[in-house]
Order: structure tokens, then sequence, then C-alpha cells
């Protein structure tokens, strides 16, 4: 059994137009100690749908779902009394921006502790020892020094290792991390993406890691879902998924990014023209056929594309939501993306 | 085409093509002579402040028509640098020359007319109150240029280059997209013709597959009118995919520079080895390499003695921390890299 099991999630959001469809009925299934990268752009839904697992969505917002299993309990049957106890204990967040993800006005030790006490996981003092632990284990120097001090006294790279010691106070199952390292310089990035792949390979904690950078995905990730417009598109194990991208999204999102070594320097690169359907209001059909390359070029039966495809198995667990996932333009693209 | 004459600036679009002088033209578009910049941090009335060096001596030449890529971390005053060029603070030492002139004293908008800044945000370089028409027209205003007609038609003209549609004239930037909204930022830059364009962070704020688009412009957009670049990214691939030359910045001052080839296959300073050693390719199965590097940025007001990068680098000995390297040109000519320890 998965320690996250979602089937059919919905989000929406009343909006002055009429409803937007945030999140189109998504299927997730997060393995113990498995790193699930959901990747997309702005708007697809990513934020949404991890505010959703994490009970965190805004109060105007709607939720629907056919399955939300954690741990094998119910999510949408719990008192929200019963929902604060498991977040923060069993699922927690890291956040893309470390500085207004935490107090300003606290101690660090004091936001360390917080959850670990309120959880009644302990006293004080084995919160404190807790927390020290956990600052070495991140890499954080004079760790017992650290705890009095406050966010702004860190540098960016310093407080995103404090976010990751936060969240594994509790010793959750699940963490969720909305774009943890976006913020930071490459250098910095690298170090936090190691230290947190690390840590939840020794700890047997699962990630759903959401980032837009494929470049971070192909390093860390286990398995990878790809969103567009509400809706996960395609989803594979990675080597499967960057080896053979069978959705025209993917494709496209791996060719839009100079790779060094075979983009040629100063070469124009492959964009994908047009926009994101509005998901205000029903979206009909494939959201993606208005920007897909194989309706443009006439490859394939536009009309079939007005139909919504379903997310589809194509090999072992390789998914893809397109009616023409296995096209023959396809496999010629990908081609040469494969030969070294 | 003297870069120094408002003719330029007047020009009309189509006329103004790409220097298509035979000439080899070796003064470089853009030179910036031993440029310093130094801030006073914290001072009071009757406390003396703390001073921030934010730029050190940075020498740097780009010739015409090519683009040139500053990289290094946040802090390291590539934005300072650009602000200087720009004009919107003055250096504390050191000039800047445009084909040999030294901008000093031309005064804002006469720099203006030659060099132009693409910023990083199109969400807050826009005016929100004014529709896209009247902020490309802006800077032609300011410089009193042409009557209200041939205005309007410049404008429309620019966007069109530009790859926006007519109608995103009579438009407000909240009712564009995140690339459109470049788009206008490209289109103001354009307008008044300048010969160097400061593209700061041009694409970070932007999705990838938009960011695909604007690289595609703005290397079109150089193609078409021979201009210079000045490219600031923290985005590696992007850097070795748009420029000419590289120049690698830590805490003020160059630490290396060379040719695209040059520095993304035989990187010779520690500092950019480490960190295109953090650049990510979309390659699955490589993991995250350890860079080695700390995470701590050294305090720009309190720098480290000798080298800068010292307490950071993997190669550093006794002697880089008492005397700070010089950035040395190979025999050849073609590359500068300050460090005791460099690579071959």
């Amino acid at each position: 059994m998965p320690l996250l099991d979602v089937q059919d999630l919905r989000v929406d959001l009343p909006v002055e137009a009429g409803t937007l469809h945030a999140v189109r009925g998504i299927d997730l299934s997060v393995e113990r100690g498995e790193m699930l990268c959901l990747v997309g752009e702005s708007g697809c839904g990513k934020s949404m749908t991890s505010l959703a697992l994490m009970g965190l969505l805004p109060r105007r917002a709607q939720l629907s779902a056919g399955r939300l299993d954690f741990a094998g309990e119910s999510l949408t049957a719990l008192s929200e009394r019963r929902r604060g106890q498991l977040r923060g204990r069993r699922m927690a967040m890291i956040f893309q921006e470390p500085m207004t993800a935490l107090n300003p006005a606290y101690t660090l030790g004091n936001q360390l502790c917080e959850a670990f006490l309120r959880h009644r996981l302990g006293n004080r003092r084995q919160a404190r020892e807790r927390a020290i632990e956990l600052l070495e284990r991140v890499g954080i120097s004079a760790a017992a020094e650290r705890l009095a001090q406050y966010p702004h006294q860190l540098s960016g790279g310093l407080r995103q290792r404090v976010m990751i010691a936060m969240a594994l106070m509790c010793d959750p199952d699940l963490i969720i991390a909305d774009e943890p390292t976006t913020a930071l310089d490459v250098t910095i990035q690298a170090q936090i993406l190691r230290l947190l792949r690390d840590l939840q390979q020794e700890m047997g904690t699962a990630v759903i890691f959401i980032t837009h950078d494929l470049g971070v995905v192909a390093r860390i990730a286990d398995r990878v879902a790809v969103m567009y417009a509400g809706e996960v598109i395609e989803t594979a194990p990675t080597q499967a998924l960057y080896a053979n991208p069978s959705h025209p999204y993917t494709r496209g999102l791996l060719s839009c990014i100079p790779a060094p070594g075979k983009t040629p320097p100063g070469s124009r690169l492959q964009a994908i023209p047009g926009v994101v359907p509005s998901l205000v209001g029903e979206v009909e059909g494939c959201a993606y056929r208005n920007r897909c390359p194989l309706v443009r070029e006439g490859e394939v039966d536009a009309a079939r594309c007005e139909r919504t495809p379903e997310l589809r198995r194509l090999t072992g667990d390789h998914q893809a939501r397109c009616h023409y996932a296995e096209h023959r333009a396809a496999t010629r693209v990908a081609q040469p993306e494969m030969s070294p | 085409m003297n870069a120094l004459s408002s003719a330029g600036a007047l020009a009309d679009l189509a006329g103004a093509g790409p220097d298509t002088d035979t000439d080899i033209d070796t003064m470089p578009a853009l030179e910036l002579c031993a440029l310093s910049k130094r801030f006073t941090l914290g001072g009071g009335l009757f406390k003396r402040g703390r001073a921030l060096q934010a730029v050190s001596e940075v020498s740097l030449a780009i010739p015409r028509g090519q683009v040139m890529g500053l990289v290094g971390e946040s802090g390291c005053g590539k934005s300072t640098l650009a602000k200087m060029l720009l004009g919107l603070t003055t250096p504390s030492a050191g000039e800047v020359r445009v084909d040999g002139r030294p901008l000093g004293d031309a005064g804002q908008k006469a720099l203006a007319r030659h060099i132009q800044p693409i910023f990083q945000d199109p969400y807050s370089s826009l005016n929100p109150r004014k529709r896209v028409a009247a902020i490309v027209e802006l800077p032609l205003r300011v410089h009193g240029i042409g009557t209200p007609r041939e205005r309007a038609r410049r404008v429309a003209e620019t966007l069109d280059l530009v790859g926006l549609p007519k109608r995103a004239a009579e438009q407000f930037p909240g009712q564009l997209s995140g690339g459109q909204r470049q788009r206008v930022a490209i289109a103001r830059a354009l307008i008044m013709r300048p010969d160097i364009v400061i593209c700061d962070e041009p694409t970070s704020a932007l999705d990838v597959s938009v960011q695909a688009q604007i690289l595609n412009l703005l290397l079109d957009l150089k193609q078409e009118f021979g201009l210079t670049y000045l490219f600031i990214s923290h985005d590696l691939a992007v850097v070795e995919h748009l420029v000419d030359r590289v120049a690698v910045m830590y805490l003020g001052r160059i630490v290396e520079e060379g040719s695209r080839e040059q520095i993304f296959a035989a990187p010779r300073h520690p500092y950019t080895q480490a960190l295109l050693a953090s650049a990510l390719t979309p390659e699955p199965g490589l993991g995250v390499p350890d860079i080695g590097l700390g995470d701590v940025m050294p305090d720009p007001s309190n720098p480290p003695s000798g080298c800068a990068f010292h307490p950071r680098c993997p190669k550093a000995q006794a002697l880089c921390r008492e005397t700070r390297p010089a950035l040395v040109t190979d025999t050849a000519g073609a590359t500068r890299v300050a460090c005791h320890f460099a690579s071959a």
C-alpha cells in the first residue's frame, strides 16, 4: 500500500469570472521513502496540489477527491483537529522562501522545538537535544549557539538548512518541498539538494519535491509527474521519462532548455508557442492541443484531440495523457536526444 | 555608425540595420576601466559607517556585436556593476567608455541613448497604470525625439519587432503574460536604438517555455541590429548558449574571464570550476555533485584577507590567506585569471 494515495483530486477556486479549476482530477501515489518530483510551469496547479495535501488550502478553495489516503487513513474524512495532529507531525512542508517561512520575531530554537512540543513528543530538554542533533546533521556548525539566533542572522542557504531540520523534527513520513532551492544560488542549491537527498535516503522519508527545473528533477527524483493546466500529463520513473518522453508537452519542455553539447551555442531554441489555456470554466478536450506540434503540423487527427484524453499506461509504470503518445513523430523527435 | 552622435538614436528602424561596414572596428563597444564602487553602511551624524566594497577594480572590454556573460553568486557585485553602466549609481573610481570615449561627464540622458537595460522582473519594471504604447514611447518623449505621429509609428514598429500583437499597444501590463511583459521591456529598451543592452537576469522570472522565446528574440535582435550585450545571469546553461565571452565575479572582483569555449571546457579558477560543477543539467543518473564549497558567502563589508575565495577554496594554501592574486592575462592574451594555483 502506498504511503499517499490520491485519486481524482480537484481544487476549485471561486474567482470574479466564475470558477477556476486549479487542479483538475489528478492521481498520485507516493511510496514510503520515495522521492517524487512534481514538475510544471507556473499556474499548472503544482503548488495548489501540495497545499491540498497538507490541508492548507485557502478557505474559499473547494477540494474534492475520489480518494485521498495517507498511511491508510482517509484525509477527507478527518476532522480539522485530527488533520492538525498529522500536520507537522507526520507530514511536513518546506517552502520556497526561507525568509518568509521563518518567523523573524522568534529564535531558531523556539521555532525548531515548537512542533515537537506541540505534538507532545517530549519535554523541552529533549526537544532542544533533537534540534541540536538535526542542526548538526544538516551541516550547521555551533548548533547550540544557533538556537538563540534569529532568522535574519543567517544566510539564505543556512536558513533553508534550518527549514529542513525543522521539517525533520518530528520524524515525518512525508515531506512536501515546494521549490525549496529556487531562491538560492546554484552552488548553495547543489549542496541543499544533496543534503535533502542524503537525509531522505537515510531516514526513509518520502518526499514530494515541487519544482519547475528539469535539471534538478533529473538529478534527484525517483519518479516524476509532469503537470500541465491542472492535470498530470505524464508520469514515469526518472530514467524512463528522460529517455522516452511521451507527451508532446514533456518533449517541448525538455527541448526548451539549452543542453550543453546538444544545443549548438547561439542556435534557435525550441520554444512552445502560445499560452496555457484559461482554467476558468470547463476545459474541453486535450488542454495542450492548441500548442501541440503534432496538431499544428497536421501529424494527427485534431478531431480526436477535441476529446479529453485519459492518463493511460504505456509501458510498466510509464503513463501519459495523450491520444498519440505512441505516435511515430514522438519517436522521431526523441531519438536524436538519446544518441550520444 | 558613430555611436555617440544623436543621429544614431534617431535613425529609422528599417534603415539602421546591422553594422555592415566591412572595416572591422577593433575598438570595444563598451569598456570598463578599473571600475570600483564603495558603499558606506550604517554611518550616522557622529559615527563613521563601515565601508562595503561592492565592486573592486573591474576592467572589462566588450567588442561590438558580442555578448559578454557575467556570472557569480548573489552579492558578488554584478548588479551594482550593471547600475554603474546604466548611470543609476556613480562609480567611486574608474570609468566607463563607450567606443573609447569616457561616459563619466556625458550625463544620464546621453548615456541612455547608448546603453539601455532589460531587467529581471517584468512584473515590477513596468508601470501598471500606463498602457503599453505609453511605456514604450516614454524614452522618446523624455529625449524629445520626433513628433507624436512619428513616435506612434516607431512604437508600433518596435512592438512588431519584438513579436507583440498590435492590440498589445492599448493594453495594460496587468493584461499581459510574463513573456509578453518582458517583450514590452525589450521594446522599451530598443526604441532608443541603443548600441549596448544590459540584460540583468532577463529570463529568470519566466517559465522555461517562455524563456526559450525570449532568448531567441534577444539573439535575433542582436543579429539584426548588431547589438552588444552584457548578459548577467546565474543560469549557466543559458549563459553557455548565448554568450561569446564570460566574466566570473566573486566578491566584487573578476576572478576569471575568457571565451565561452575556454570557460566551459577548461575553467582555470577553482571558483569557476565549482560554479560549473553545481549546474544541474537534465541528465538523470548523475546525481547531485559534491562541490565542497560550504555555503557561507563571506561578508563583503569584511572580506577575507588575501584571496577573498580562500575560506571556501579546496586548493587554498598559506599564500592565499596572505596575498591577493592579481588578475593575470595568459601568454596568448586570451584569458585572465586571478588565482595563485590556477589550473593550466
